[in-house]
């Protein structure tokens, strides 16, 4: 149903930024989105394993359609109150596309990712749950 | 006849009602949990950072550098002498002894190939890193860094299966061959596998749904692993089919090693790591894609991972023991009333509590522990090792 939804997502999305596309290559993902920014994401790869890294393929882009710059990436546990084990890193691949890789979830259960976004001076955190089994 | 037949009749339905016992109804979702617990065994691991590992070679110099005692200070201590085959690769003891007792205990070497993180605080990011460590620390072999390069050129036969294992004669770099050593006891230790168990044989009968299969796993065991993976939550932790995240976990157990000492666990176990040559981000490393420094480059040290030790798979965790980290539990049933009786008080937990005291009943507590008890088996003989040369 997720899914589903996400794929909605793309297709709703896709013509209105040609500048900023949110196509992740794969015809698959999640879109999270806020009054000022869109994001679509995927994992990599696309099955997230308790316990194995993974990295995540993102397109940040403003409403308006311009690239938007991802600051910060994280996750959480909010019922155990943890984070992660690991801190990832973030590659900028131009066109507001990102890579953040070492994201590793230890423990199945309902995760909270983090983004930190940000398009000139106006930064925004958005962000999204994956219950993992 | 008559009265045969009777009685054959009042047999069939008494053995019916009995065999309807011996199975609980499991959901499908307990089903798929349960499943993930399996299949075992897995396949054959190879550690890419170590090119003699799943070789027949390096194996083979590593079963034998592993019952060297000439790689100690002393010449009286092997690896073998603290992981011993017929103790379940461990020793017995609350507290490993070197030349002093140890405030930590020999942990088993059962499937320890399939880990990420080694020794109980995660010092080592690879087999071969943490093997170095017992070779040097003066409490533990004391060989000092050139014992194992003298051995390596010095002894014939060693010599020889070094050269079979590394394409190379042994050199003049007495680290490389330090390195190289621990590597070919890697190669070794990442083949001993344990053995399948009567879970196992439950575990395979349950997803193919072969209801004789499951009703031959006794029912307290039954119970046991319900709870197990259900209000108890153990498999939180004790996930997969080695029942281990492979990360790490404060579970309650005391800090203190000796008045005013503490072990800080797995913080300091990423200081040491970050500090070894011996690291996955090191010139030692045989993986060229790098793959397999992720978890290495991105660990946090966070404050939280003070009083965290890594945790323990549970196969033939009734045949080890004593328990936890630091020896402190004496048995299953100690383990089990553990968690049992855990106090909040001591774990600082913020949020919905990972630990936290089950109040099992004493029948509860005897369920756990047959199902525990049911991840064990005897392992078969070992053979004799291969010469290293003809």
């Amino acid at each position: 149903m997720k899914l589903t939804a996400a794929l909605l997502g793309l297709l709703l999305a896709t013509p209105a930024w040609a500048d900023c596309p949110l196509d992740l290559g794969r015809g698959t993902g999640w879109v999270v989105f806020s009054d000022h920014y869109l994001m679509a994401f995927r994992p990599d790869p696309l099955r997230i394993e308790v316990g194995e890294p993974f990295a995540l393929v993102l397109n940040v882009c403003t409403r308006s359609g311009a690239p938007g710059e991802l600051l910060a990436v994280d996750a959480n546990m909010p019922e155990h109150r943890h984070l992660m084990n690991y801190r990832p890193s973030i590659v900028a691949k131009g066109d507001g596309r990102f890579r953040a890789e070492g994201m590793l979830f230890h423990m199945p259960g309902r995760w909270e990712i983090t983004f930190d976004v940000r398009a000139g001076e106006e930064s925004e955190r958005l962000t999204h749950d994956i219950i993992l089994k | 006849m008559t009265r045969l037949l009777l009685l054959a009749s009042v047999l069939v339905v008494w053995a019916g009602s009995v065999w309807s016992q011996q199975r609980l109804d499991w959901s499908p979702e307990e089903i798929r949990i349960v499943g993930q617990h399996g299949p075992w065994p897995p396949s054959p691991v190879r550690d890419p950072s170590n090119k003699v590992s799943g070789t027949p070679a390096g194996i083979a110099l590593g079963e034998h550098l592993f019952n060297e005692p000439r790689l100690s200070g002393d010449g009286r201590t092997s690896c073998a002498t603290c992981h011993q085959a017929g103790r379940e690769w461990s020793d017995g003891l609350a507290k490993a002894r070197g030349s002093v007792e140890l405030d930590r205990r020999t942990p088993s070497l059962w499937n320890i190939g399939y880990l990420h993180w080694f020794g109980w605080d995660g010092a080592g990011d690879s087999l071969w890193a943490q093997s170095i460590r017992p070779l040097l620390d003066p409490r533990e072999m004391n060989g000092g860094p050139t014992r194992a390069a003298e051995l390596l050129r010095g002894d014939a036969r060693l010599a020889c299966g070094y050269e079979k294992a590394f394409d190379r004669k042994p050199g003049g770099d007495d680290e490389q061959l330090l390195v190289d050593t621990a590597k070919a006891l890697a190669a070794f230790q990442a083949t001993l596998v344990s053995p399948r168990t009567p879970f196992d044989d439950f575990r395979d009968a349950l997803v193919a749904g072969d209801r004789d299969g499951v009703a031959r796993y006794p029912v307290a065991a039954q119970r046991g692993l319900r709870l197990f993976i259900g209000t108890a939550n153990c498999n939180l932790c004790h996930l997969g089919p080695r029942f281990t995240s492979g990360e790490f976990g404060d579970i309650g157990i005391p800090f203190f090693v000796r008045p005013g000492e503490v072990d800080p666990g797995r913080l300091g176990g990423l200081s040491r790591l970050a500090a070894s040559p011996f690291n996955l981000l090191g010139k030692y490393n045989e993986d060229p894609t790098g793959e397999n420094t992720r978890r290495t480059r991105h660990v946090q040290r966070q404050h939280t991972n003070f009083g965290e030790f890594r945790v323990p798979g549970l196969r033939q965790v009734g045949r080890g023991g004593p328990y936890m980290h630091n020896g402190s539990v004496l048995t299953l049933e100690d383990v089990v009333k553990h968690y049992s009786e855990v106090s909040p008080d001591r774990l600082h937990s913020d949020g919905v509590p990972l630990v936290r005291a089950l109040a099992l009943t004493t029948e509860q507590s005897a369920d756990l522990v047959a199902f525990l008890r049911s991840l064990d088996a005897g392992p078969p003989a070992r053979p004799v090792p291969p010469p290293l040369c003809p």
